[in-house]
């Protein structure tokens, strides 16, 4: 074998391990017999080694970590006693959820609604809970959701005579929300906010200033905060012990 | 939900253990693919609670690490997908201006790592997905082909361009200095 007829993809494989013992061993033969074909294996090794040191130590990660959905849903699929009995429950609880649940709902994103349980579900035995839920999507089935959702989330709290803070953050599509001559849901967001004094709605300033950069003049609805970027504010509050739903 | 987690605690903490265990890996390769780390915080994320929601899928357990990274490359492509239907470039750029000042890139990263960071963000994003699966995980090329769903040979060919551009760039975004230095050298 030389080092002609010795392809890049050859070596490749000869590099990361991939060859059987006696191809391996031709490509040895062939490097003791060729500086060439050393020089280019030794280029691939030393690229490999500089790209595994180079994600070696990597910038941390500060979202919390995995909690509130591992606590409710791997638990149907790892046993199955006690998926009969889940089921069973899931059962009663859709059957009640049906019955009283408004003819609106039928448009609503089940993903998202799921989403919104969990985070309500987690804090039950709590006295307090606190929600951030980040609209980043401009569709707006999904922003109709996420605000029925959250009103049944703070009606429910305020039924249990519980505290609840949410916190609504809108920044690239999920803008939309939030401004004055866009949004649909102008007048609901007004009476929502007049209603539950823990809920604020926060714009992202980066996506202002991206807006604006396009010549778009953005007006936000009244009482809407502007949050320094959304990223930010998502970070402190999972820091803070926050739960996340994202839109 | 105190019901429901009296029934099967014991089989889900293990799982949940494991998840946690590969997560930092799963986290790897998502910054490679995303060079950002909010976003692949996110991506990571969602492939965790994809993997919970779907555990009865997996059968052997031995074949987790490839499960998990094949939930993470189509959570990838599925932000891509997202990002596309809904024009939503401001929401990544977003992530990239919050990572550009965060404490984290600020600190002790060499050039020569920012040199391959870059040198790999510029690979096409399926290149670039075999290449850090193969060099970062040191997975074998058929667990590769699987996890993203191709052929060995794509991996192949896919694995062997993005080491030929890599060699390129890299040469590209090597310092200038260095020539200068060898030139002095010469001199002397």
């Amino acid at each position: 074998m030389t080092n002609q007829n010795i392809s890049d993809e050859l070596l490749n494989s000869f590099v990361d391990n991939e060859l059987e013992s006696d191809e391996a061993s031709e490509i040895f033969n062939a490097i003791g017999r060729d500086e060439l074909l050393k020089v280019r294996v030794c280029e691939l090794r030393g690229m490999k080694e500089m790209v595994q040191h180079a994600y070696h130590q990597l910038p941390a990660h500060k979202i919390s970590p995995l909690k509130k959905p591992a606590r409710w849903w791997p638990v149907y699929m790892l046993n199955m006693p006690s998926l009969a009995a889940c089921m069973l429950l899931l059962l009663l609880g859709w059957g009640a959820g049906w019955l009283t649940s408004e003819s609106s709902r039928s448009n609503s994103d089940p993903k998202l609604m799921r989403l919104f349980q969990a985070a309500q579900n987690s804090d039950i035995a709590e006295e307090s809970g606190n929600i951030i839920v980040h609209v980043s999507n401009s569709n707006p089935v999904r922003l109709k959701t996420a605000l029925d959702e959250t009103e049944n989330l703070l009606e429910s709290y305020r039924r249990a005579n519980r505290q609840v803070n949410v916190e609504i953050i809108a920044n690239a599509g999920g803008m939309d929300l939030l401004r004055s001559d866009v949004s649909p849901f102008g007048v609901r967001i007004g009476l929502m906010k007049d209603k539950y004094p823990n809920l604020e709605f926060l714009a992202c300033s980066q996506t202002i200033s991206k807006l604006q950069k396009k010549g778009i003049i953005v007006k936000l609805l009244p009482h809407t905060g502007v949050a320094a970027s959304a990223v930010e504010e998502i970070n402190k509050r999972l820091h803070q012990g926050w739960d996340y739903v994202r839109v | 939900m105190r019901i429901l987690s009296l029934f099967c605690i014991n089989g889900s903490d293990a799982f949940q253990e494991q998840l946690e265990k590969i997560r930092p890996k799963l986290y790897r390769v998502a910054f490679s693919w995303s060079h950002n780390a909010a976003l692949a915080d996110d991506l990571v994320q969602e492939t965790l609670i994809k993997a919970l929601k779907n555990a009865g899928q997996l059968r052997d357990p031995a074949l987790l690490n490839g499960w998990l990274f094949s939930i993470l490359a189509n959570c990838w492509r599925d932000h891509f997908r997202q990002h596309r239907e809904t024009e939503d470039i401001d929401e990544l750029e977003d992530y990239r201006c919050i990572n550009e000042t965060t404490p984290e890139d600020e600190h002790a990263q060499s050039q020569l790592v920012l040199r391959v960071w870059d040198a790999v963000a510029k690979l096409p994003v399926r290149q670039r997905q075999v290449l850090t699966l193969v060099d970062l995980e040191e997975l074998p090329y058929i667990e590769v082909a699987a996890i993203l769903a191709i052929p060995i040979g794509t991996v192949m060919s896919r694995l062997c361009r993005a080491r030929q551009a890599l060699k390129i760039l890299l040469k590209e975004l090597a310092p200038q200095q260095s020539a200068q230095i060898s030139q002095l050298r010469r001199i002397i």
